[in-house]
């Protein structure tokens, strides 16, 4: 039975003239798990809202929408409120109370709801998703993912029929946003609660989802089933770049061409590649002197940029150490990149390098010189500069490019000057455009190129990344690839710590785990993430049974071709 | 600490409000004296152990200085001491003195156990009935704040780590801490746009809105507000017959020992000693039990 139905759907913002989104025709089924993907800023989030009256922003609309055969502008408003929810981006600004319970019952309140019934069906949700150990507890003491959670909980106690949720994983970390799809999957399955969700992450939710919906630039260039889409983008172009956010069973299954079914897990993938590719296995012995070749061939300067030697962190006497002793040495000109768990310390151990945090023991040696030895502000001038986890904290005045003259005033650079350094580095990141916006207009991509404009100001020679992709599309991701491999051609130093696998495996020239207060094992991408059995790249787990150290889709693929090109 | 405050929020506002006002305004020595160490008493069973120390170094020197100002400044009272600059020290005043030292004390003590035990929620449930819009705004008052703070904390570091605040003196520190404060407006701006977002779209501003808490009235809250309000009738009742009327100037009246007055005593003891009393009564509860399983 079809819920939800989107008729020639045109809407344009006031004050632009290109409409945002364009002759948009959707029909959704009741029980149906509909994934929305597309670059940032291809018109997802406003189609999204225009879906629920009360999120609608103000423009002109021309098209219909219907809502269970209604009319979306003549449907109750009560029934609007409550059928349709909508779980938004960011966990902490959605929560309206200060405490769990109430934030769960506060849409209850608002359809007028008696006491009685409201405890029932909170009781019933807190339940359902587990909450009911921080039932009591004040909103601002959960993890991220428990927001999240609760955000999606206190819209589920209004009993929707749909749920529209618009990248609702996209500040989490992996592990609580597997956790929040699952939760998703489970509504799904057991409610049969029909979904849309505006997601990046696809190589989870696509294998779930019944339907696939591929925007561009304001247009629906593919729709239908996962498995589908992938040949639909290809009959529009080959190498279309929205291929780079499919999973990489998606994109492997394409970019070889072969007449089957396309897979879209791993344990589809690697049936699918061990079907066609069995006998194209390398012994492990050419394997071997293919990595150790690579090993030995991964040049790098002599000097370290920054060596920790056994430091030693706490936050406070009481609390636990989280640096025990750890150590590390990153040369100069070298992306290297820290992987670990959630709260690990990663974030920590950067904070340390960057003088933020003060190490009780041990030693901190930048560009042969202590770190103590830098005195007042001398660290973060042409040396060293911090990229935080949110790059939204680093602007401060009301637009981009007032931003990026602070920045420089602050370095006491004459007011004649500033104007020619603020175009050259705008035009080095291709933000030209983006100049005049208010920093919090941008999308996450745009705001991080920014962010790094603006602390690139200093001419710093070390960069330190916090979670650099975090809330990143595709796209944006490989643009942040090219930025980071530039500024390696300079001569810049890069130290990241992320979640990321895919994107450390394809950027990174040395990668290290931190695990429990340490850093273990650095070593170049291949070798070190086909050592880890979980901690490693889709591609790699998909083609590990044939070619233990190809790591992205573009080394298995090519792994492919080649053996192809021996067969024939 | 758990069986006093789990009452209902509506009784113990009863309570804390008899026992302040009997505290602060009846001038009785015996009353006095029972709200000072039912207030001792139910403060050392409210604070952790360590805290403890900490609050006699505190209290032990105020109880002293005020008790002592009083005698200094007043020089009321028929029966002198001994005189200071040719000013009699009597002991009325200073009888007056240590009695107004117990009572500061013992409202002090009544405050801090007030604030402990009236959570916000409590607060809110109690006056959002009335002000139904007040209790969500203060509500939202009280998540906004911590979240404020903490990303207040995220900015000025990010702007540390660029060289903000870059030297040690204190104009600049001034100068780029307002820089950090402005950004922060800007963002509660932003901040807020999406939790309008999130309000509207789950129904806020729909006609008939409820307000929900967990707090239910019980048998035993029903009880208890009934033992309350019968002990402040029989205390109050004292109070206007003037059975308990009690002076220092210009001579220490006796305490007086009608039937009445030593029912009050006798009722306000009870009262003060309530919330140790029902702590006592639990904890044997849960002894006899568990020496049962």
């Amino acid at each position: 039975m079809e819920i939800l139905h989107i008729e020639n759907l045109t809407f344009t913002y006031p004050k632009t003239k290109k409409p945002a989104i364009e002759n948009i025709d959707l029909s959704i089924n009741s029980g149906e798990f509909t994934v929305i993907c597309g670059q940032s800023g291809c018109g997802k989030t406003t189609l999204l809202k225009l879906m629920k009256k009360e999120l609608a922003p103000a423009g002109e609309k021309s098209g219909k929408i219907f809502y269970d055969g209604v009319l979306q502008e003549e449907l109750p408003d009560k029934k609007s409120a409550s059928e349709i929810g909508y779980v938004l981006q960011n966990p902490d600004s959605q929560i309206v109370t200060d405490k769990v319970w109430h934030e769960l019952a506060f849409g209850l309140e608002n359809l007028g709801i008696p006491t009685e019934v409201i405890r029932r069906r909170v009781g019933e949700m807190a339940s359902y998703f587990g909450i009911q150990d921080w039932f009591r507890k004040k909103t601002d003491e959960l993890s991220g993912g428990q927001k999240q959670l609760l955000n999606l909980a206190s819209v589920m106690v209004m009993q929707p029929r749909i749920l529209i949720l618009d990248e609702p994983t996209s500040r989490l970390d992996p592990i609580a946003a597997t956790d929040f799809i699952s939760t998703l999957q489970k509504l799904n399955r057991e409610l049969g609660l029909t979904v849309i969700i505006a997601e990046h992450r696809l190589e989870e939710v696509f294998p779930i989802a019944d339907k696939a919906v591929v925007m561009d630039s304001g247009r629906i260039i593919a729709s239908g089933a996962p498995r589908e889409i992938g040949d639909k983008l290809s009959e529009i172009n080959k190498e279309h770049p929205m291929f780079c956010g499919l999973p990489s069973a998606v994109r492997i299954y394409n970019a070889l061409g072969i007449e089957d079914s396309c897979p879209l897990t791993v344990r589809e993938g690697r049936a699918f590649l061990e079907k066609h590719f069995f006998n194209a296995a390398e012994s492990e012995k050419a394997e071997l002197t293919e990595i150790d070749k690579m090993t030995t061939e991964y040049e790098h300067s002599e000097t370290a940029a920054i060596e920790m030697k056994n430091v030693w962190f706490r936050y406070e006497k009481d609390l636990p150490d989280i640096l025990r002793g750890t150590s590390l040495k990153v040369y100069g000109g070298e992306i290297y990149c820290i992987l670990g768990g959630n709260g690990a310390g990663k974030t920590t151990a950067l904070n340390v390098i960057s003088g933020l945090d003060k190490a009780y023991r041990g030693k901190i040696i930048i560009n042969g010189k202590q770190i103590k030895d830098y005195k007042g502000n001398s660290l973060y001038r042409k040396l060293l500069a911090l990229l935080p986890q949110e790059p939204q904290t680093v602007f401060i005045k009301d637009s981009v490019r007032e931003d990026l003259a602070d920045m420089l005033e602050i370095l006491e650079i004459p007011k004649s000057e500033r104007e020619k350094k603020i175009d050259e580095i705008s035009k080095k990141l291709g933000i030209t455009e983006l100049l005049d916006k208010h920093p919090y207009d941008l999308s996450g991509g745009e705001q991080q190129k920014c962010a790094i404009a603006k602390i690139l100001m200093s001419e710093p020679r070390i960069l330190l990344l916090d979670e650099p992709t975090k809330g990143l599309d595709a796209f944006s991701k490989l643009t942040l690839r090219k930025l980071l491999r530039g500024l390696k051609q300079e001569g810049m130093t890069i130290i990241m710590v992320t979640h990321d696998v895919e994107f450390s495996g394809e950027t990174a020239d040395r990668c290290a785990l931190f695990f429990d207060g340490e850093i273990l094992s650095a070593d170049i991408p291949e070798r070190f993430f086909s050592e880890n059995n979980f901690y490693t790249t889709a591609a790699n787990r998909m083609a590990r049974g044939l070619w233990k150290y190809a790591l992205t889709c573009g080394q298995v693929v090519e792994k492919c071709q080649n053996s192809k090109g021996e067969a024939t | 600490m758990k069986a006093f405050s789990d009452y209902h929020p509506l009784v113990l506002l009863v309570y804390f409000l008899s026992i302040l006002i009997v505290a602060m305004f009846v001038n009785n020595p015996v009353i006095g004296l029972f709200a000072l160490f039912g207030g001792i008493l139910f403060c050392i069973m409210l604070s952790k152990r360590s805290e403890a120390a900490g609050n006699l170094g505190f209290y032990i020197p105020l109880f002293f200085m005020v008790a002592i100002t009083n005698p200094l400044f007043s020089h009321n009272g028929v029966t002198p001491l001994f005189f200071l600059n040719g000013n009699p020290v009597t002991v009325e005043a200073f009888a007056y003195g240590v009695a107004i030292a117990v009572m500061v004390i013992g409202v002090m003590m009544w405050c801090k156990c007030y604030s402990a035990i009236m959570t916000s929620d409590k607060f809110l449930y109690l006056f959002g009935k009335a002000i139904p819009k007040l209790s969500l705004v203060l509500s939202m008052a009280l998540r906004f704040i911590p979240m404020f703070k903490r990303q207040m904390h995220k900015v000025s570091r990010a702007q540390r780590s660029m060289g903000l605040y870059s030297s040690k003196s204190f104009i600049d520190k001034i100068k780029s801490g307002m820089r950090v404060f402005m950004a922060m407006l800007s963002w509660s701006l932003e901040n807020s746009i999406e939790t309008s977002a999130s309000m509207k779209a789950r129904g806020y501003g729909l006609k008939g809105r409820t307000n929900f808490s967990l707090f239910r009235f019980y048998p035993r809250d029903g009880a208890l507000l009934s033992v309350c309000v019968v002990l402040l009738g029989v205390t109050v009742a004292g109070i206007i017959t003037g059975d308990t009327a009690f002076y220092y100037y210009p001579r220490i009246s006796e305490l007086t020992l009608t039937p009445l007055a030593v029912a009050v005593y006798a009722a306000f003891g009870i009262m003060s000693f309530l919330p140790f009393m029902i702590e006592v009564k639990e904890a044997l509860k849960w002894k006899y039990y568990i020496s049962k399983i």
